[in-house]
């Protein structure tokens, strides 16, 4: 290839100032990623042989089998150049290394380079995997039929949902309730997962986990997996907070656990098989989980039903001594339903792993600040548990209210306990009726 | 579509309610990126779905946000033209000045479905740009602190002396010496114009820190 984009790189570092990362320089050129990871690799080099004016800093994302805490799992994590070298030494196997992102700025914490990636992502959202090495040919967008299908699924069993399921708890990585979380945005992405891959890429990384019970459940998942592979992307939203500043590391577990762990929700569902890819998650590099992170946010209407629809469905296998019969709250909420997926749409969105309106107990972490003896302010995180509903709605009256009785009438059944509207904590402040995160900042806290 | 005036405050309000929020994620973006508290105390949140950090120190929180409740009716009634975050060393002389200059357009229009989406895409393109200025600027000197200014005009700047938006929390004329630097080099970081606001960042340096 000519040495045109030598040139093109060269100006988007130094004159533009930009984070150059290979997803985005391969939206921005049209190469594929494995073209635009070599441009940047020779750009580097070429730059440190001169060796001439500002100095470049280069992040790198390496992949590879580690053992953390007793257990294996294939670790990809993006490091900055001065740490690649421990990084890699703490592998056992080193599956693959490339370089990430070239930028003049020493960048101290991960966001910018997601945040280089979103807008290019977002404006090819429909092809954003064009010029991507992984693929999954059973990974199409549903048609309008399906899309229907689901939904109406969805409205049938809205509510059930299971109690274990809104545990922000990050210790248990391996054992993945059999339940999709929904996305939580950036958090999502480092959610522990079981490695089980229902996707074939061509990379070299993706040959290390293969072998036979992933292809098994990956035969299994096909089918399924054509509703939303996205949702098998976004495990439990583990809290993990990540010390290394520019370091994300998806950690999975691999082979025996995923199997006997697949296994066991799969029995708990028997006769929903699209419980199965509800609790399949996947194995992916950091591209694709940032991709998809990316794609999911366009896609929420067309997840929460889906997901929830699988959540659902197994729910009732479950609780069936539990539940009261149901179709009275159903006839309820048939009605509403237009505007209560609008609702949960907005909803999806959130951080705490909150999937649809719900009031109940959970557990949060909570930032808890306080002086202590010598004066100085301490910060503790900590898991509390606490009445939650949701917050951020449209700011729709009517429908609201509506809403807010049928579902009221719905987990009237539930064990959970039931919260009045008044504790309902809307945003107040959200007068922005497009976009309602704008504004949720200041309640957030 | 809508054509709304100015008079139409609630619009105005809006307007002000955004810009406000950003320069709260920028104050402390700016906070972080130049060191001017330790990283520790900062944690990584959510705005304009993408991840900013933002403090955790509650005194530091209130100061900023009672800062930005006083500025926002100036904003309101577009009378802020500046919006100024001075690092100053230890001396109190500013090392840096990170200048928001503000301005709205007279006849605020509606005129699309996607311009709060455009707007928010645009803000950020400019935290993305706070992230990465480290490049063109050089290191402070340790045990920097900041202040934020306000230009505004003469009338509003009287108001805001005589009355308090906030208890205990005054405002007062800044020195000369806050306002203006000396040697001061000019870098320019970003532009954004829609709809509803215009903004520019640029950051002036002093061209010997220490």
């Amino acid at each position: 290839m000519d040495d045109l984009y030598l040139d093109n790189i060269d100006e988007f570092v130094h004159d533009q100032n930009k984070i150059v990362t290979y997803k985005w320089l391969s939206l921005t050129l049209g190469v594929h990623v494995n073209t635009a990871k070599q441009m940047l690799y020779h750009y580097l080099e070429q730059k440190r042989r001169e060796s001439s004016g500002t100095p470049l800093h280069a992040t790198y994302l390496v992949s590879g089998k580690c053992v953390e805490n007793g257990s294996t799992c294939h670790k990809v994590s993006v490091v900055r150049e001065d740490k690649l070298d421990a990084v890699k030494a703490k592998m056992d196997v080193t599956v693959s290394v490339h370089v990430y992102s070239v930028q003049r700025a020493e960048l101290k914490d991960s966001s910018p380079l997601y945040s280089t990636d979103y807008d290019a992502v977002k404006e090819n959202l429909k092809n954003c995997n064009k010029y991507s090495a992984i693929h999954c040919a059973a990974a199409v967008p549903m048609s309008s039929v399906e899309l229907q299908r689901a939904q109406e699924m969805a409205l049938v069993t809205p509510v059930e949902k299971e109690i274990s399921k809104p545990r922000l708890n990050e210790s248990t990585s391996a054992t993945s309730k059999p339940s999709a979380k929904q996305p939580t945005g950036i958090m999502g992405m480092f959610a522990s997962k079981n490695a089980s891959k229902s996707q074939e890429s061509s990379k070299e990384v993706k040959t290390e986990q293969k072998d036979d019970s992933a292809l098994v459940e990956t035969s299994k998942t096909k089918p399924a997996s054509k509703a939303n592979p996205m949702s098998n992307f976004f495990g439990k939203p583990s809290q993990k907070k990540v010390d290394e500043k520019p370091n994300k590391s998806v950690k999975e577990e691999t082979d025996g656990d995923s199997a006997t762990s697949g296994t066991a929700s799969i029995k708990k569902s028997q006769p929903s098989p699209k419980s199965e890819f509800a609790i399949k998650e996947e194995q992916s590099k950091m591209s694709s989980a940032l991709k998809v992170e990316s794609k999911d946010t366009r896609n929420k209407s067309k997840r929460p039903e889906v997901v929830d629809s699988d959540d659902e469905k197994m729910e009732s296998q479950q609780k069936k001594r539990r539940l009261v019969p149901d179709s009275p709250p159903v006839l309820n909420i048939r009605t509403p339903s237009p505007k209560k997926q609008v609702k949960r749409e907005s909803v999806s969105h959130k951080e705490e792993s909150s999937e649809v309106k719900r009031r109940k107990r959970r557990r949060v972490l909570k930032s808890h600040t306080f002086v202590d003896e010598e004066g100085s302010f301490v910060t503790e995180k900590g898991y509390v548990s606490e009445s939650y509903s949701e917050s951020e709605e449209e700011p729709e009256p009517n429908s609201q209210a509506k809403d807010s009785s049928s579902l009221k009438q719905s987990f009237g059944k539930r064990e959970e306990e039931k919260k009045e509207k008044s504790q309902k904590k809307t945003s107040a402040a959200n007068k922005l009726t497009k976009q309602p995160s704008i504004m949720g900042f200041f309640q957030k806290k | 579509m809508a054509t709304l005036t100015r008079q139409d405050l609630n619009f105005g309000q809006v307007v002000a309610d955004i810009l406000c929020e950003f320069l709260e994620v920028a104050i402390h973006l700016i906070l972080y990126v130049r060191e001017v508290y330790p990283s520790g105390i900062f944690q990584k949140r959510k705005k304009y779905n993408v991840p900013v950090q933002m403090s955790c120190h509650p005194e530091l929180n209130q100061y900023i946000q009672d800062t930005l409740h006083c500025v926002k009716p100036l904003i309101e009634k577009n009378e802020a033209e500046k919006v100024v975050v001075v690092i100053m060393d230890k001396e109190h002389h500013p090392v840096e000045r990170f200048v928001f200059e503000i301005s709205q357009p007279p006849l605020l229009s509606i005129s699309s479905e996607t311009l709060l989406s455009h707007v928010e895409q645009l803000l950020r393109a400019v935290i993305l740009k706070i992230s990465v200025c480290d490049a063109v600027l050089d290191n402070n000197p340790p045990g920097c602190t900041f202040t934020v200014l306000v230009h505004t005009r003469e009338a509003a700047a009287r108001n805001m002396e005589k009355v308090q938006v906030i208890k205990d929390f005054p405002w007062i004329v800044a020195d000369e010496q806050e306002v203006h630097m000396e040697e001061a080099k000019l870098i320019p970081l970003k532009t954004m114009t829609s709809d509803i606001l215009k903004m520019q960042l640029y950051v002036e340096e002093k061209t010997q820190k220490t």
